[in-house]
């Protein structure tokens, strides 16, 4: 095996402290993953805002591609994941500064908090292309 | 950064006494006054694109044209980028390693800062012309 070869070339490797394979999943696990995740989106996401607010600074034209973009099927699905990121984002983000004030990290509130986190973004989500769609 | 591999010492011992960077108490502290400000601004941005979602071009400009949205829309996307290189360098930081380590962060920075200048930039340019 490589572990004689290893010994030979050099030190041994450091013993690695054990990550997600080795734990059950729990619901604050997954939204702590999900609050990474969503950022990250968030982060690739403002490239449509920027794409917007040039296409609007420039003229009727540029912002025409813009909007046939957005109100296509692929758009509004992009959109569609945006609003949830921002929201399920926001949400985790509220959730840390109970956290940073001291409370909510105890046994039955820590798991309540990330439940709300989790139905709480995909319900603003929902209410808020809900109004998206009355409006129109 | 990896180091040379090979040397007796252990990585431990290659930074042990060198101190830290005394820059970690004002990374955090500007990670969470931002997103405090994005929970609000964010909030305010949704608000803002529900009310332009009816709209043609001329509403869309006119409504972003107002000192306030245009104000508010600043503020969002300043706090935003800061917030999101902030973010992006600790996700950069924990799974990249090595020499690849400096050019994802330098690209982060520099994406970043582009991304923020083109937003200002247009909404700037959508409130003076």
């Amino acid at each position: 095996m490589a572990s004689t070869e290893a010994a030979r070339s050099g030190p041994r490797p450091r013993p690695l402290s054990p990550h997600l394979q080795i734990y059950k999943i729990t619901i604050t696990m997954v939204m702590s993953i999900l609050h990474r995740i969503t950022g990250f989106g968030l982060y690739v996401g403002v490239l449509l805002l920027a794409w917007f607010l040039i296409a609007a600074s420039t003229d009727a034209a540029a912002f025409g591609w813009f909007s046939a973009f957005i109100g296509s099927f692929i758009g509004q699905l992009v959109l569609f994941g945006f609003t949830w990121a921002l929201f399920n984002h926001l949400l985790g983000g509220i959730r840390h500064f109970v956290w940073d004030a001291g409370y909510g990290l105890e046994d039955p509130i820590r798991d309540q908090m990330a439940w709300g986190t989790a139905i709480g973004g995909i319900a603003l989500t929902l209410i808020t292309w809900a109004i998206g769609y009355a409006v129109r | 950064m990896s180091g040379k591999s090979g040397g007796l010492r252990t990585p431990l011992t290659r930074v042990r006494f060198l101190g830290s960077s005394q820059k970690g108490t004002a990374e955090a502290w500007t990670i969470h006054v931002t997103g405090i400000a994005n929970v609000l601004l964010g909030l305010y941005f949704v608000w803002l694109m529900l009310d332009l979602v009816h709209m043609d071009y001329n509403g869309v400009r006119a409504t972003l044209a107002h000192p306030v949205p245009a104000i508010l829309l600043l503020a969002f996307i300043l706090s935003g980028i800061v917030h999101m290189e902030i973010g992006m360098r600790s996700i950069v930081i924990d799974y990249v390693d090595g020499p690849p380590r400096a050019w994802a962060l330098i690209a982060n920075t520099c994406f970043c800062a582009l991304l923020g200048l083109a937003c200002v930039y247009a909404t700037l340019r959508i409130s003076f012309t």
